[in-house]
């Protein structure tokens, strides 16, 4: 097969068996990879009511067919399984280089089930792969986890097999089984949100290795080197593309401030007056950034490493990130640019989600100041803008210490054991991002029906010329929603092919890469398919109607610019666009139209309210 | 004719070992590419195989690079007997940049967009 390697890796942690399987040309055919085949693999073979963070629960790592071919910004890797934080379908995608380097070393997907007796990390080389020992990594912080990993290899390989090898781990957030726990790699980025980080520490897997010296094929070396040579073309001329280069996602936390659309103080406000100075995204760049760092076969290198100058915060990290910047900074009141780099920090070393951990928080914040979080349970006061408290309480969080235990649950938990759910501003569970929806309100629908809970990764803003008429914007969050689980398939990265940038270029790679012809139509129909499978995985794990919903404070309380989210009307209305009845469940003519079917039971499950 | 590498622009993409190893093996694997791309935490340092060597030597110094120390090893463009890169990784023939033929046409520095690759006059 050409792009896909054809190999399936399946690691039993309980018993230690490992087996090579084939990959159907059939899910690469109708689910293309990724996302898509990685759910299909999960719904055939998992019951999705099972404990996520029991043994029963699985991992797959899974890549695509444009994964290590080099297509621009397509070196991507998405783990797929089911969250402990929502309790739904989770498939956080990361950049660097671990995607491909899998690919190289043989596999499309690497299934892990089942749990470990103790600490283990999980060795591929090639055909070498080895389940050894993790005691001595466990505990470790996640850089110093990569760095005993790499003296320790050093044993048997030089500096330049080191170099082709990847790794991923889980820090000490993960081990502890923090609900919004990241699975950290090459060296500071995350498979971030969903807390998947929490499933391989419940699984005693400490870490994987992974390279190899495989090739990838490509069916029409020509036509794909021509459409490289494209792409990099335009891409030298695109404005917007432009502005990644340079800042990355650090040209936002402005923009949305000036708009009036930043979170701010667990989403009371819109507008934080310190995030002026963002508005330059110079001043970010010229503070911090030590360097591009490009994920594998990215030219635009939009992730920057950066350093902060305070010695208890030694060597460098990557971010932080807009969606960070927003929920660790202004979010909980503040926004001086080092103390958001420690909070970053603290949050990657520890290998928690950024976002949720900020919306956590936050959420904490604004139950203390209210009143109905009393200081003796912290141990300290912690209002809003009190960073001491919010890095002491990180540092807790992900060791479970003292008020770190109920953290550790994440927001909607603490929010309810103090008696105001309403305060926790997420979706599933799961923290809501930087863009306030209260300034954009179809963003407010794309939070709450998203299959994975309050994230911004699923869809685009709209942003965009062809797209700004109000009256479009929900057809256009479907098509999204839809195109998106595509590009989180082949595996593209969502952050330079979101939306309409280079929209039609996913079939020119899937063609020239794969020899696959996709029609649009057909590619339309995958990406919709892929999107109503997690919803019939969510309505099996026990999702209702009340799961697609916004905190009261959006939909309720005019906040940022007079406005409410009308949830009551917008939700209906797009459950009828997706073929949803009234209670968001899949009709049977829907199911039908996309080849999919519906257990007998899944719909009564659905209907329990 | 020669490449010049400016290491401050590399981002550690590794496009130019993808186009390396289209061109000279059909398929894409950045391990059978005349060009590797080593990536530190604070610079990437882009290395182009020169000629084989038969012996493994003794300059294992340090080197400075934009203030980063590396191992001479590292940057060494030799491919020689004691170092697993610019070798065909399953046969250990050894590799060399041809610069893509006569005249020179080098397809790293066509698929570099930071532009860490230039091709100049020697």
């Amino acid at each position: 097969m050409f792009g896909w390697k054809g190999k399936i890796l399946r690691i039993d942690l309980t018993t230690g068996n490992r087996s090579v399987e084939d990959l159907s040309p059939e899910l690469c055919r109708e689910f293309v990879g990724g996302r898509g085949a990685g759910l299909k693999i999960l719904m055939d073979e998992m019951d999705p009511r099972i404990d996520p963070l029991g043994p029963e629960n699985k991992l797959v790592f899974a890549t695509g067919p444009l994964t290590g071919t080099g297509v621009p910004a397509g070196g991507r890797f998405v783990v797929v399984s089911k969250s402990p934080l929502s309790g739904f379908i989770a498939n956080p995608c990361c950049g660097g280089y671990f995607g491909p380097n899998l690919k190289y070393a043989g596999y499309d997907f690497l299934i892990l089930e089942g749990k470990a007796s103790s600490p283990v990390y999980l060795y591929i080389r090639d055909e070498q792969v080895e389940l050894r020992p993790a005691e001595h990594l466990w505990g470790l912080w996640s850089t110093a986890t990569e760095h005993a990993l790499r003296q320790e290899l050093s044993e048997t390989l030089d500096d330049w097999q080191l170099n082709d090898l990847s790794i991923v781990c889980i820090g000490p957030a993960g081990e502890n089984g923090v609900r919004f726990a990241c699975i950290m790699a090459d060296g500071g980025r995350a498979a971030g949100r969903s807390g998947l980080g929490a499933v391989m520490g419940s699984k005693n897997l400490k870490a994987i290795v992974a390279g190899g010296t495989g090739s990838v094929e490509v069916a029409d070396v020509e036509g794909y080197r021509q459409a490289v040579m494209g792409f990099l073309d335009e891409g030298r001329e695109n404005r917007v593309l432009y502005a990644r280069r340079m800042y990355g996602t650090w040209s936002l936390p402005g923009r949305a401030n000036k708009s009036g659309t930043q979170a701010t103080r667990n989403f009371q406000e819109g507008y934080s007056k310190a995030f002026e100075w963002y508005e330059d995204p110079n001043h970010v760049r010229d503070h911090i950034r030590v360097r591009d760092e490009a994920c594998f076969g990215c030219p635009f290198a939009c992730s920057k490493r950066s350093r902060i100058d305070d010695p208890a915060y030694p060597g460098t990290t990557k971010g932080p990130e807009h969606e960070s910047m927003a929920l660790l900074g202004s979010n909980c009141g503040f926004g001086d640019l080092d103390d958001i780099c420690r909070a970053n920090y603290i949050c990657n070393e520890l290998g928690m989600d950024t976002i949720t951990a900020g919306a956590t928080i936050s959420c904490a914040m604004e139950l203390y100041e209210s009143g109905f979080l009393p200081e003796e349970d912290l141990g300290f006061p912690m209002g809003f803008g009190n960073t001491e408290a919010m890095f002491a309480l990180l540092h807790k969080t992900a060791v479970r210490e003292a008020f770190g235990a109920v953290l550790a649950e994440g927001g909607r938990f603490v929010a309810e054991r103090y008696g105001h759910p309403e305060l926790f501003m997420g979706v599933k569970g799961m923290g809501m991002p930087a863009w306030h929806p209260q300034g954009i309100e179809i963003i407010g629908l794309q939070y709450a029906t998203n299959n994975v809970g309050g994230s911004h990764t699923k869809a685009t803003l709209p942003f965009y010329d062809g797209r700004r008429d109000p009256a479009e914007h929900l057809k256009w969050a479907k098509y999204d929603q839809d195109y998106i689980a595509l590009v989180d398939s082949a595996i593209l990265c969502w952050i330079i092919y979101h939306g309409p940038l280079w929209g039609e270029k996913l079939q020119v790679w899937l063609k020239t890469v794969t020899g696959i012809d996709y029609a649009n139509e057909e590619l339309a129909l995958m990406g919709e398919r892929i999107w109503n499978m997690e919803r019939l995985f969510n309505l099996k794990a026990g999702l209702t109607k009340k799961d697609d919903a916004l905190p009261k404070r959006i939909t309720d309380e005019p906040r940022v610019k007079g406005q409410v989210v009308h949830m009551d009307r917008l939700l209906p209305e797009y459950y009828a666009l997706r073929g949803w009845d009234e209670n968001g469940v899949p009709t049977p003519e829907k199911l039908e139209e996309l080849g999919l079917v519906m257990e007998s039971g899944d719909k009564d499950d659905a209907n329990q309210d | 004719m020669r490449i010049k590498i400016d290491y401050a622009k590399c981002t550690g993409c590794r496009l130019c070992q993808v186009a390396c190893s289209l061109q000279h093996t059909g398929s894409i694997n950045p391990q059978r590419s005349r060009i590797r791309v080593f990536v530190g935490e604070d610079v990437c340092l882009p290395v182009i195989a020169g000629p084989y060597t038969e012996a493994a030597c003794n300059s294992r110094g340090k080197v400075v690079i934009n203030g980063l120390e590396v191992d001479g090893c590292v940057v060494c463009r030799a491919s020689c007997p004691v170092k697993s890169a610019f070798r065909e990784p399953d046969t250990g023939i050894p590799l060399k940049c041809d610069f893509c033929g006569d005249p020179p046409d080098p397809q790293c520095v066509k698929w570099c967009d930071p532009g860490a690759l230039t091709l100049v006059d020697a």
